[in-house]
């Protein structure tokens, strides 16, 4: 009786892991259907090679643990965000060391009207305001306008309507406006 | 009962509503909109600025990365994934995989013959359409004046046999 209560356990185990694995087998339908516009979207927000790698992995990582593995109800919407928010941290970790390192020379750099239309420093620039925009501005921004997703698919991803979307895309855009603005007021 | 929910689907509808009521009526280009912005610094500041960052988004949209990117990325990845999803083939065919164009990139060079075609299509039977109502008139006209003419010349029961209505 024990035995065969055993067996039964087994098979249980070996079937439930089968079926795991199987289910594991959308993420790399997800990689396959997402992974293009995703790098896209890495790219714009980073800018650099290898760390688009590390978020991409980073994700991809974060949705194959995903509650032990299970399938979120919205696989696109929670690798867009997840990327977006890996993305963003990096970004952060990269200005702040970037700041403690070059400091002075950035600063004395970007007075001069050479890099005020230089297109390195305004991407540069863009990308830091965008780090310091509230979460719900910057989700919008990076969707939009660097995903470049419509605004329903944005909606439908943060949750949020059509309509609401395009309000946080321009007040967001009004924000960056008034800070890179300043920071040009600042510099000069 | 009216919910909370029910509030903010009514209030977001609104809201999108007025959107597509005002931006249908105000158009930035109306002159009464050049003519205050030709003369308000404040205003000029502001499109500047928004210019700026509208010119940096485009600038990082328009800087590429390398082509084996995504193969890159996608072969960092699987890496870290388990055995089972490793050894897939999928997984194989995603670590050689490259961006391909979507399909209205890909259909962008057949555009302008299309529209010519098009257009060209839409003139022949807007001729056509003219022709044949140009020829029906012209023998509605014919039929007129000949049963006009049989009217006064034989009389009007020869006219209306001749040319039943």
């Amino acid at each position: 009786m024990l035995d065969k209560a055993l067996s039964c356990e087994l098979v249980w185990d070996i079937a439930l892991a089968e079926c795991r694995d199987r289910t594991q087998r959308w993420v790399l339908s997800a990689m396959q259907r997402h992974g293009p516009e995703l790098v896209t979207m890495l790219w714009r927000i980073l800018g650099n090679e290898q760390d688009v790698c590390d978020a991409y992995q980073d994700t991809f990582l974060r949705l194959a643990h995903y509650q032990g593995g299970q399938k979120p109800e919205h696989v696109k919407a929670y690798i867009f965000r997840s990327a977006g928010n890996t993305a963003i941290s990096m970004l952060r970790r990269r200005i702040i060391e970037r700041k403690n390192l070059v400091e002075v020379s950035v600063g004395r750099d970007a007075a001069s009207p050479v890099n005020q239309l230089d297109s390195k420093y305004l991407q540069e620039t863009l990308r830091c305001n965008i780090a310091r925009l509230p979460e719900h501005l910057r989700a919008v921004v990076t969707l939009h306008d660097l995903a470049e997703l419509a605004y329903e698919q944005v909606g439908r991803i943060l949750g949020i309507s059509e309509a609401t979307a395009r309000v946080y895309r321009c007040k967001a855009i009004q924000l960056l406006a008034v800070w890179m603005n300043k920071e040009k007021e600042e510099r000069l | 009962m009216i919910t909370m929910k029910d509030t903010n689907k009514k209030c977001g509808s609104i809201r999108g509503w007025l959107y597509k009521a005002i931006s249908s009526r105000i158009n930035f280009e109306a002159d009464w909109i050049q003519n205050h912005i030709s003369n308000c610094p404040k205003c000029q500041r502001r499109i500047a600025s928004m210019g700026k960052v509208n010119l940096a988004l485009s600038l990082i949209k328009s800087q590429p990365h390398s082509l084996d990117l995504l193969m890159r990325a996608n072969a960092q990845a699987i890496k870290m994934l388990k055995h089972s999803l490793r050894d897939c083939p999928s997984a194989e065919k995603l670590k050689t995989i490259l961006p391909e164009p979507g399909l209205f990139e890909r259909c962008a060079k057949y555009r302008n013959p299309i529209t010519n075609t098009a257009a060209c299509f839409a003139i022949l039977f807007l001729m056509k359409a003219y022709v044949f109502s140009s020829m029906s008139s012209c023998r509605d006209q014919g039929q007129k004046t000949l049963k006009h003419y049989y009217a006064t010349q034989a009389g009007q029961d020869i006219a209306d046999e001749i040319f039943p209505t």
